[in-house]
């Protein structure tokens, strides 16, 4: 090092450090690129109509049926775990920006949210199974639906929040001066100010939960059935993925391909749809 | 519970609206106000609900074992037959038969823990520079638009679904790991003074390379929480004051230097980022569960399977059927809530006083 001197020396880890910056930058993106050509490459070949529009024949071979238990499964799970997270997750949030921004109890309840929201997801799947699964005394989509629904609560709540914040205080002193109470306020002017990041939020939080396995391991479990009945265990595009990837055969591990494929474009489409509505 | 802001309208509107009014005992204003203190709360027990059911339903395992659950590395849950010996290690024979005892279930979590520890070191090993680096590339190299274009592919890698890196993981990786990588690594090193090991398990045998290890599980984690390391030190750095870089620089430090500098002045969040990565990594479990080979041993080379928590649980859970291996099994969800919690918490107190909300960069 010595021939180089005190000021070569430095300029050298100084070209170092910025190359190694650009090649670290451009590992991550050729790991994205291996992750999305693979997933997308064998998922697209694996996608047939008979994907969409069979369900499970038995049989392991080419004949192995599709995967629309599942996909309808996956959906129906979502919206039962919609209709316990939204209405939850954004009163709370309506209190945390509205009513509460300050107090202690508002502190600990947005404390709360951020620490949930790092909860690991198969902890979760473990809580459904000792609320629902042990008192009914089998799997149960209704369980599964709860473990989604507290995955979503603390992720809509806090997004609530932020986005009424962002409401200017003229709408409330302009509608509290019109003789509105504070409900009326929050229901009539608040909301409908924020409602399109509103939908932002509730679209974040189903990308997340819709890709979600390990909770459904043990709640929802998985059915090779086309079913509605949330009281039994219950399909999903997963849970259905998991069982096929891990198992022997190679038409079944294709339909999983394929699974994650719907997967991924769904929770694209979502995030797409995000983009679209945030941009407004 | 009473809160002083409740008093007043925290939003600062003056007086309270519909004060005028003759008071009912529970107006529609004031029932909606409290229904959604109520929701605000029911949040609160969300927290407590988990802790007490997993504490409670933990409670045989916790009694049965105490705290050798944690420094145990036997987890054996069906009993176990085996050939009775005497005092000298001699089998015991009745009329020509081996005579044979019943070992009881057992459980310890070491190996599962140390699987957890082991495997979320790894991916912070190979995610921590590479985050770092592209952190540094996002704030200091980048133009605008590919700053826009990377970030956006970055955080693309973070909406993949955790079952989709363990498809990958298991038909991609883990085959290339076990065909090219882990034989060429062996060529390598294996005759080299002080790395032996690595290809040895705990009898000194030579290991049959699989693919499915440690090391697979360590480098699936890394890509999967490379997004979060990178787009949180991207924030933190960005919240850099420019007369910091520009005081370094002025002073006639090099690029470099002045990136030191940055770090320098950033680090708890940049700490903050690599805990948050860290909580991750410890609660991931489906794309683990696929590539990590799920052998509840604990073994010393990288490249031997191995076991996390949460692989554990996703791989015997639903299968347990004795009230001991079920309520062994949600000990270890706990441990594992309990460090999650504790490493989340630990993060947003070094993010205390910046204007970095994690919660938002992830």
């Amino acid at each position: 090092m010595s021939i180089l001197g005190f000021q070569g020396r430095r300029r050298l880890r100084n070209n170092a450090a910025f190359a190694l910056c650009l090649f670290f930058t451009a590992v991550i993106l050729a790991v994205l690129a291996a992750v999305t050509w693979y997933l997308l490459s064998i998922g697209f070949s694996s996608l047939t109509w008979k994907f969409f529009s069979e369900v499970p024949s038995g049989c392991t071979d080419a004949d192995v049926g599709g995967m629309k238990h599942a996909i309808l499964g996956t959906g129906v799970l979502i919206v039962l775990a919609c209709l316990g997270a939204i209405p939850l997750g954004m009163s709370t949030g309506v209190f945390l920006s509205e009513y509460a921004a300050g107090s202690k109890l508002a502190q600990s309840v947005r404390f709360v949210c951020d620490v949930l929201a790092g909860v690991p997801s198969i902890v979760v799947g473990v809580l459904g199974y000792e609320l629902v699964v042990v008192p009914l005394g089998h799997f149960s989509g209704w369980a599964g639906a709860l473990a989604l629904g507290f995955i979503m609560v603390p992720l809509v709540s806090r997004t609530t929040e932020e986005m009424l914040r962002l409401v200017p205080d003229s709408y409330r002193e302009a509608s509290y001066a019109l003789g509105a109470t504070k409900s009326r306020t929050i229901v009539e002017v608040v909301i409908p100010a924020a409602s399109g990041s509103l939908i932002t939020g509730v679209m974040l939080a189903i990308a997340r939960v819709a890709g979600e396995t390990a909770p459904l391991l043990f709640t929802a479990l998985g059915s090779r059935l086309l079913t509605l009945d949330p009281r039994q265990p219950f399909p999903s595009l997963t849970a259905q993925a998991f069982v096929y990837a891990t198992g022997p055969y190679e038409a079944q591990r294709n339909l999983a391909w394929g699974a994650i494929l719907v997967l991924i474009s769904l929770i694209l489409i979502l995030n797409g749809l995000i983009r679209l509505a945030s941009r407004r | 519970m009473t809160d002083a802001a409740d008093e007043t309208p925290a939003r600062g509107a003056g007086s309270r609206p519909g004060d005028g009014r003759r008071r009912r005992f529970l107006s529609p204003d004031a029932a909606f106000g409290w229904m959604s203190r109520l929701s605000a709360c029911v949040v609160l027990l969300m927290l407590a609900a988990l802790l007490f059911v997993l504490g409670e339903a933990a409670i045989p395992a916790i009694r049965d074992y105490g705290a050798r659950f944690l420094v145990s590395s036997d987890w054996r849950p069906n009993e176990l037959e085996i050939p009775k010996r005497d005092a000298r290690g001699k089998l015991v024979f009745d009329g020509g038969e081996v005579v044979t005892e019943k070992i009881p279930p057992s459980f310890g979590a070491l190996p599962v823990v140390y699987g957890t520890l082991i495997s979320s070191a790894l991916a912070l090993l190979f995610a921590v520079p590479l985050s770092l680096g592209a952190a540094i590339f996002l704030v200091r190299i980048a133009p605008p638009r590919v700053r826009g274009l990377v970030s956006f592919l970055v955080e693309f890698l973070a909406t993949i679904p955790s079952i989709a890196y363990g498809v990958w993981g298991l038909f991609v990786l883990a085959p290339l790991l076990q065909d090219h990588v882990e034989p060429a690594l062996q060529s390598l090193l294996q005759h080299l003074p002080g790395f032996g090991w690595l290809f040895m398990d705990t009898h000194g045998r030579p290991l049959a390379l699989t693919g499915r290890d440690m090391f697979c599980g360590g480098l699936i984690l890394a890509i999967m929480i490379l997004p979060i390391i990178t787009a949180i030190s991207r924030d933190v750095l960005h919240a850099v004051p420019r007369a910091q870089i520009e005081g370094a620089l002025a002073l006639g430090a090099t690029w470099w230097e002045s990136i030191k500098v940055m770090l320098a002045y950033s680090r708890s969040g940049l700490f903050g980022a690599v805990i948050l990565g860290l909580a991750r990594a410890a609660g991931e479990t489906m794309a683990v569960t696929m590539v990590i080979g799920n052998n509840n041993q604990i073994q010393p080379s990288p490249f031997a399977p191995a076991q996390t928590m949460s692989s554990l649980l996703a791989n015997e859970f639903s299968e347990a059927e004795t009230v001991a291996h079920r309520s062994a099994l949600v000990e270890v969800a706990l441990i594992l809530l309990l460090l999650s919690l504790a490493f989340n918490i630990v993060a947003r107190m070094l993010f205390v006083g910046s204007s970095v909300q994690p919660s938002r960069a992830a």
